[in-house]
């Protein structure tokens, strides 16, 4: 398939994920938005590998899906000690940064 | 054009209407339900076809570590912290400042409006056109990619190592428990703080 239809995909997957990051409120929806973006991003890295012929996009591809993993880690273990502290994981109610 | 382009056949355009739509759909679906178990079984989805993109794309490697990282590892620790958490919220959608919210969102789909028409009139330059032949026999398998992972960026994959260790402790640091109340003996020997 010609490679502007799969940059044409990873716009509209990173477009879908930072309306969600905008839109949502609850953190855990936020963070499967980020990883959304970052598998739009890792899309559009595999297809210029593709068309460029060379592989270094797909190393950096794997870098991404590492630093991924390692975000998903760390947000994940944020929110739940958000949730042990106030009792919730809207973004909107939470606004300071000690409690 | 100067260079002759090996069209497609029915079974690649087929495959690929089929995994973009999928993507897309998983990922729309994703972002809009209110149950948080249905958004991540929607995830799930989004990353299986998106691994079956990145196998047209002939990165059989990242494929299936597509599939093994992320609809496995990072969909575990999702699936957990949904456990831990579980609970639906009533409006999914922020109602306060929704106005500014949907000024961002219309400020990003122009954004990527204007992107997306440069992609398109620049499809005929050659980065773009994937052409059917692979560059080299072995493009995108495992050893291939092993082979550059530990001579070129041999320094950035320890480094990444030490990235995901450092996270691996800083998530058991983050979401351990709080302490119960110190025995009352340390409190009288450490005075009032």
């Amino acid at each position: 398939m010609p490679g502007h239809l799969y940059i044409l995909v990873s716009l509209a997957l990173f477009f879908i994920g930072t309306t969600g990051v905008l839109l949502r409120r609850n953190a855990l929806f936020v963070l499967m938005s980020v990883e959304l973006q970052l598998g739009a991003g890792s899309l559009a890295l595999l297809t210029f590998a593709r068309g460029l012929g060379d592989q270094k996009g797909h190393v950096v591809a794997f870098f991404v899906m590492a630093l991924a993993a390692a975000e998903a880690a760390v947000g994940l273990a944020i929110v739940v000690s958000v949730y042990r502290t106030r009792r919730q994981i809207d973004l909107d109610g939470i606004n300071e940064l000690r409690n | 054009m100067n260079y002759v382009l090996a069209g497609p056949s029915l079974l690649d355009k087929i495959a690929f209407v089929v995994l973009a739509g999928s993507v897309l759909g998983f990922a729309l679906l994703t972002i809009t339900r209110k149950s948080a178990v249905t958004a991540l079984m929607a995830l799930i989805g989004a990353f299986c076809a998106m691994a079956g993109l990145y196998a047209t794309l002939s990165a059989h490697f990242l494929a299936v570590l597509q599939v093994l990282v992320y609809a496995g590892a990072i969909m575990v620790l999702f699936i957990f912290a949904v456990m831990i958490l579980n609970r639906d919220e009533e409006h999914p959608i922020a109602l306060r400042g929704l106005f500014v919210r949907a000024a961002g969102v219309l400020a990003t789909g122009y954004l990527f409006y204007r992107l997306a028409w440069i992609v398109v009139h620049e499809q005929r330059t050659e980065v773009l056109a994937t052409s059917i032949t692979l560059p080299i026999p072995e493009y995108g398998n495992v050893a291939s990619i092993g082979r550059l992972l530990f001579s070129d960026f041999l320094f950035p994959f320890e480094a990444i190592s030490l990235l995901l260790l450092v996270a691996v402790v800083a998530g058991v640091l983050l979401a351990r428990p709080p302490r119960p109340a110190r025995p009352p003996r340390s409190s009288e020997a450490g005075g009032g703080t």
